[in-house]
């Protein structure tokens, strides 16, 4: 009870300071601004929006289930990053159990983006793949399954490429089947994420 | 960690590549800001213009009203919603309004720079009508700001000012990297120079004429087309006719 105490002050206390860093950027936007100081104002507003990023990022972690199947997310892993320039935030959170593991990954922004809709929407790119992946469907978003060569013969590795906005969301999974990444990624609430990253 | 290290390493490889050829990067700028310019000139042709009539039997189009050009954002008001945004945990109702001040903020600062412009230079007159300031605020670039000068002899100079981190780093790549110097050779056609003690690429084609390209700090550059010039030397001079250290300021390099 203690620590489910502590850990909830923190979290807390974590979300205060992220406000007050927006808040403090925001107040330097407005003054910079009102006094004629563009270039000062622009790098402020910049901060700000690196601070919203890392919010949104925490956000999401909070959407992603701490378990998939029956691995368990390690939470000294979960990683938010915000990026000012051409990549907005990354996010990610690992999964493991025994052999298998699982890595969720969203960049927003991703320069990947626009190569990988061009293969989900350009059936002559997708007949020319090299027989490893294929497009599917998860929660009504199209997707890339692509199978990588596992460490055994009969073990192989999958990773799902979803295009969420102009963010693209990877999960990738160790140690199982086609059928095996698509029941995971449906325990995942994607829809939602979407609509907080957009 | 890995998967970050290798991110980066695929980025800065896509880097190298793109700084193998100047002119790919120029290009890249010169197309951003050509369609901006195309775009902006076609809102002020004359809409009535006919057309070709098409041969499948589906209608041509032969004018319209084309769009309402809309006022750049009120960065008072957006600053103002994106906070309010952020208090009600509408993160992402608070990150559009802040790219919307960003933008607003780009255009006030671009039109600073376009005002701090020569309306002559070497003898050529500023063609105001292709005059643009335009910021996308939109992943790989935000902002460019470009000023046509020319005579009714066929001389022009085209001066781009853009404030774009990933062509600039590349630019400064292609500075710093010996094996991008071409040097020895009968006929140069690229060679580094300098612009009132910044670095800088000049660069000459029979077809294009000279362009020359000056880094400006971290995220900035300004490009030089000269067109019809008669030598080197009067685009050099021209170059250093403009008040670089100015334009630098505003745009916040060091």
């Amino acid at each position: 009870m203690k620590a489910f105490i502590f850990l909830i002050a923190i979290v807390a206390t974590v979300n205060v300071c992220l406000a007050q860093d927006f808040n403090k950027a925001m107040a330097t936007a407005k003054t910079s601004y009102s006094a004629g100081k563009l270039e000062d104002a622009h790098f402020a507003l910049q901060q700000a929006m690196q601070e919203v990023d890392l919010t949104i990022g925490k956000e999401v972690l909070k959407l992603l289930p701490p378990k998939l199947g029956a691995m368990q997310s390690t939470a000294k892993d979960d990683n938010v990053s915000s990026n000012v320039g051409f990549v907005g935030a990354t996010i990610r959170r690992s999964y493991a159990q025994a052999k298998q593991s699982a890595d969720i990954i969203i960049i927003d922004n991703s320069p990947l983006i626009a190569m990988t809709n061009a293969i989900l929407n350009t059936p002559m790119l997708g007949m020319m793949s090299h027989g490893k992946d294929k497009i599917v469907k998860v929660q009504g978003y199209k997707a890339r399954l692509e199978k990588q060569t596992g460490s055994t013969a009969d073990k192989n590795s999958y990773e799902l490429q979803i295009p969420l906005g102009s963010a693209l969301f990877t999960f990738k999974v160790t140690d199982c089947t086609d059928s095996q990444i698509l029941e995971l990624a449906d325990a995942i609430p994607l829809q939602q994420i979407a609509k907080l990253i957009e | 960690m890995k998967r970050t290290l290798y991110f980066s390493c695929f980025l800065i490889g896509v880097m190298f590549v793109h700084a193998a050829s100047a002119q790919s990067l120029l290009k890249k700028l010169k197309n951003k800001v050509s369609d901006a310019v195309s775009n902006t000139a076609d809102k002020k042709t004359d809409n009535n213009s006919t057309t070709s009539s098409s041969s499948s039997g589906k209608p041509v189009n032969k004018g319209g009203g084309g769009l309402s050009n809309t006022p750049p954002p009120d960065v008072k008001a957006q600053m103002a919603d994106a906070e309010s945004a952020h208090a009600a945990k509408k993160y992402s109702d608070s990150r559009y309004a802040l790219q919307q001040a960003l933008m607003g903020v780009e255009i006030q600062l671009g039109n600073q720079i376009l005002k701090s412009l020569p309306t002559t230079s070497d003898g050529l007159d500023a063609d105001m009508t292709k005059d643009v300031v335009m910021s996308t605020q939109w992943g790989w670039s935000n902002l460019s700001i470009q000023r046509v000068w020319k005579n009714k002899s066929d001389k022009q100079l085209t001066m781009t000012v853009g404030n774009a981190g990933l062509y600039a780093g590349l630019a400064a790549m292609y500075f710093t990297n010996a094996t991008m110097v071409e040097t020895g050779n009968a006929k140069q056609n690229f060679k580094q120079v300098k612009v009132k003690g910044n670095k800088a690429i000049i660069q000459y084609e029979d077809s294009t004429g000279y362009t020359l390209i000056v880094s400006l700090g971290q995220s900035s550059m300004i490009v030089w087309e000269c067109i019809n010039f008669a030598n080197e030397q009067e685009v050099m001079n021209t170059a250093n006719s403009f008040d670089i250290d100015g334009i630098k300021k505003m745009l916040g390099e060091k």
